[in-house]
C-alpha cells in the first residue's frame, strides 16, 4: 500500500516535470503551420525544406532552406536509406547554418506514403548527429499551401556555420545489435498489420515476415484523416498498448528500410517521454535476406 | 490526364505569346464552332515547323536549327569512323533520319510540353503556358536514363553534390549550349565553352592541403570524375543488340578513347558488329572504335571511396577496367586499349 502511493507521487512528479524537458528542448517537437508563421523572422529557427530542388524552386515557406532528402539517407549495396558518411552529413548541416543551438523545423511533403516519413528520419539522423532541437512541420509543406500561406521561389543561400558531429550512436544499431536483444528488448514492427502478420510485402523486401517476437505499432496509427498527428493522449495511448508504458525498456524500431519507422521514434522519444528507443537501420529489408536472422511467422 | 482549361484568361493576360490568335501557330479554323470543322488542317506541334516560330524570334531560331539539340550530328558522326561509304550511305537513310533524328527536339518541347520519349510525353509544361525552364520535366526526359536520375540520386547511390546545393541543368548548362551559337558542331566534343568544373574550382584555391596536392599530383593524368564520381552510374549491357536490352550499375575507370592517356570515367556503348546487319550496315571497320566512352558523370561528390584512400586505386583498382571486365561477345577490339596498368605507389 505504501508503494503504491510512493509510485503515485513519482508518477505526479514526472508529469509535472514532462512539460520543463519539453521546454528544456526550446522547441516542441512537433510545431503548426501557425507557429512556424509567428516564427519566421525568429533568428534561432532554421527551417529545412527536404523536399526536391524542382519542388521547393516552385515554391517553399519564406526563409526555408533547401537540403533535399537525398543528402540525408542513400542506398547502400541492395540496401536504402541508409546513412551517408558522417562527415558528409556535418557537412549537409553546416552547410544549411545549423548549429547546436539552432531550433529546427523540418519540412517535407505529405502526398504519398513514403515521402510522409522523410520529415521524421530527418530528424531523427539530425538528433544522431547531436542536434538537439528538432521539431518537425505537423502535415508538412501540403498543410501550409492547404492554409494559403506565403511561398516564395527565393533561392535562400544558408550563412554556412561549422558543425561537428556528436554521434549518438544509440540511436541506429545494426543487425547484430538486435540479433543480441531478441527476448531482452521490446522489438517494435511499425508496419502496416498485413506486412506484420506476413500476409504482404514490398517487392525489394525478400520475403514474407517480421523479426522473432516483434510486435507491432503500425505508422499509420499516428495521423488523423486529414494528415496530421493526433494528440498526444491518443498517441501515447497507442505506444503503450504495443509497447507498454515503461519509459525506460529498450524499445527497437524498425520498419521496411529504416525510414518509416523513425516517425514512431519520434513521437516516442520526443513527445511521449520514452528514454530507450533505437532505429534498426537494414530493418527487414536487410533482416529478412539473411536466411539465419530468426523471423515468424 | 489533365483536367481544366489548357489556356485561361489568366494564362491569355499573363503571357505574351497570346497576343497571337491559335491559328497563327496552329492553323485549323477559328472562325467555328463545330469542332471537325474548326480542327480541320489543325497543327497540333506547330513548332516542329521552325518557321512557326521564327516569325518572331528570327535569330534564335536560324542559330538553334545548326545547334546539336536539332541537328542530333553527334549519333551520326560518333559512330561514322565504324562504317564504309555504303554503310554511311545506308545508315544516314534507314537509321539516322528514322531514329536518331526523331530524338531531336523543337522549340516546344523545352519551352512548351514535355517532349515525347519513346512516343509519350508528360504533357504541358504549365498549362499552354510559354516557360524559360524546366528542367525536371524537360531536360529529364530525352535525359532521363542516365544523366537526371543519377543527379538526383534517384537510380541509386548518391546525388550529385551540385544537386544537393540547388543546383539544376541550366545553373551549368548555359543557354547557348541549347540554342547553339550559330555553328553546326560535328560533335559537342568541337564545343569550346561547355561546363567545366575548373570554372568554379579553380586549381590552387583548395583550403584543404592534402587535397590542394592531390590535385597538382593528379592534374592532367586523372579528370575530376575520375576521383569525384560518387561511384555507380548506369551502364547499358545490351540497348543495341538484337534481342532485348538490361541496364545495371556499374563504374569503370579507363583511358579516354579520345586522348588515350587521360583517366576518367567509362561508360559502355554496347554496339556490336551485328547491330544494324537489319538495314544492310556491315560495319566492316567495327574495331576502329572502342565500345567505352568517357562519360561525364552527374553524380559527383566532394569525398568518394578514391579521395578517401589511394589505395582504392593504387592497390585495389577498384572499378578499373581490366581484360576480364571488357565485353566479351561481340566487343571490340579497341576495348583493350583502354585499359590502364596503374603502378602501385612507392612508399
Amino acid at each position: 500500500m505504501r508503494n503504491v502511493r510512493w509510485l503515485k507521487v513519482i508518477m505526479v512528479i514526472i508529469a509535472l516535470l514532462l512539460p520543463l524537458t519539453a521546454m528544456a528542448r526550446g522547441i516542441d517537437p512537433l510545431v503548426s503551420t501557425d507557429w512556424l508563421q509567428n516564427n519566421l523572422e525568429n533568428t534561432k529557427v532554421v527551417i529545412v525544406d527536404v523536399r526536391k530542388v524542382e519542388d521547393y524552386k516552385a515554391g517553399h515557406i519564406p526563409g526555408a532552406v533547401n537540403v533535399f532528402y537525398g543528402s540525408w539517407a542513400i542506398k547502400k549495396g541492395d540496401l536504402l536509406n541508409e546513412l551517408p558518411p558522417i562527415d558528409d552529413l556535418a557537412d549537409v548541416i553546416g552547410s544549411a547554418g545549423i548549429g547546436k543551438d539552432s531550433l529546427v523545423v523540418i519540412v517535407g511533403k505529405t502526398d504519398k506514403v513514403p515521402d510522409q516519413f522523410d520529415m521524421t528520419r530527418v530528424a531523427w539522423t539530425l538528433k544522431y548527429l547531436g542536434v538537439q532541437n528538432v521539431a518537425i512541420l505537423n502535415g508538412g509543406q501540403n498543410q501550409w499551401v492547404k492554409e494559403k500561406k506565403a511561398l516564395s521561389q527565393d533561392m535562400v543561400k544558408a550563412k554556412a556555420k561549422p558543425f561537428t558531429a556528436e554521434v549518438n550512436k544509440n540511436l541506429f544499431v545494426d543487425k547484430a545489435f538486435v540479433l543480441n536483444k531478441i527476448g531482452k528488448a521490446v522489438i517494435v514492427d511499425t508496419r502496416a498489420p498485413a506486412f506484420y502478420e506476413g500476409k504482404e510485402k514490398l517487392a525489394f523486401v525478400p520475403k514474407l515476415g517480421r523479426i522473432k517476437g516483434a510486435v507491432n505499432l503500425p505508422v499509420g496509427q499516428l495521423y488523423t484523416p486529414e494528415g496530421l498527428y493526433k494528440d498526444k493522449a491518443a498517441l501515447a495511448a497507442l505506444a503503450g498498448k504495443a509497447a507498454g508504458n515503461d519509459l525506460n525498456k529498450e524499445l527497437l524500431l524498425y520498419c521496411d528500410t529504416g525510414k518509416t519507422c523513425t516517425a514512431w521514434a519520434f513521437i516516442m522519444t520526443e513527445m511521449l517521454g520514452y528514454k530507450d528507443v533505437k532505429v534498426y537501420d537494414g530493418s527487414s529489408m536487410e533482416w529478412l535476406a539473411d536466411p539465419v536472422a530468426p523471423s515468424e511467422p | 490526364m489533365y483536367k481544366g482549361y489548357v489556356v485561361d484568361r489568366d494564362l491569355l493576360k499573363k503571357d505574351q505569346h497570346f497576343i497571337l490568335t491559335c491559328p497563327q501557330c496552329h492553323k485549323g479554323n477559328d472562325g467555328v464552332l463545330n469542332k471537325e470543322q474548326a480542327h480541320k488542317d489543325l497543327v497540333k506541334r506547330p513548332s516542329d515547323n521552325m518557321a512557326t516560330c521564327s516569325m518572331c524570334h528570327k535569330p534564335v531560331t536560324e542559330k538553334y536549327t545548326k545547334s546539336l539539340h536539332y541537328t542530333s550530328a553527334g549519333q551520326r558522326n560518333g559512330v561514322m569512323p565504324r562504317f564504309s561509304k555504303e554503310d554511311l550511305k545506308n545508315f544516314d537513310e534507314k537509321v539516322f533520319e528514322k531514329s536518331c533524328r526523331s530524338c531531336h527536339a523543337s522549340c516546344g518541347d523545352c519551352h512548351v510540353k514535355s517532349p515525347a520519349v519513346a512516343g509519350i510525353s508528360t504533357g504541358l509544361l504549365a498549362k499552354h503556358k510559354f516557360v524559360k525552364k524546366d528542367e525536371s520535366k524537360t531536360c529529364s526526359s530525352c535525359h532521363g536514363g542516365r544523366v537526371y536520375p543519377e543527379y538526383t540520386g534517384e537510380y541509386g547511390g548518391e546525388p550529385d553534390v551540385h544537386y544537393q546545393k540547388g543546383m539544376l541543368c541550366l545553373d551549368c548548362h548555359k543557354k547557348i549550349e541549347f540554342h547553339g551559337d550559330g555553328k553546326a558542331y560535328a560533335s559537342k566534343n568541337q564545343v569550346k565553352d561547355r561546363p567545366s568544373c575548373r570554372n568554379c574550382h579553380k586549381p590552387g584555391s583548395e583550403k584543404n592541403p592534402a587535397a590542394k596536392i592531390s590535385h597538382q599530383m593528379h592534374a592532367d593524368k586523372v579528370t575530376c570524375y575520375g576521383c569525384h564520381s560518387a561511384g555507380e552510374y548506369r551502364q547499358c549491357y545490351s540497348c543495341h543488340a538484337a534481342t532485348g536490352s538490361r541496364s545495371k550499375p556499374g563504374f569503370i575507370l579507363g583511358l579516354n578513347p579520345r586522348d588515350k592517356k587521360t583517366l576518367t570515367t567509362l561508360r559502355l556503348i554496347p554496339t556490336k558488329k551485328s547491330t544494324f546487319h537489319k538495314a544492310g550496315i556491315k560495319m566492316e571497320n567495327f574495331d576502329a572504335l572502342p565500345n567505352y566512352w568517357d562519360s561525364a558523370v552527374h553524380n559527383i561528390k566532394k569525398r568518394t571511396a578514391r579521395t578517401r584512400s589511394c589505395d582504392s586505386c593504387h592497390v585495389a583498382k577498384a572499378g578499373f577496367l581490366n581484360k576480364e571486365m571488357v565485353i566479351k561477345e561481340g566487343g571490340s577490339k579497341a576495348n583493350e586499349g583502354l585499359i590502364y596498368d596503374l603502378k602501385p605507389i612507392n612508399k
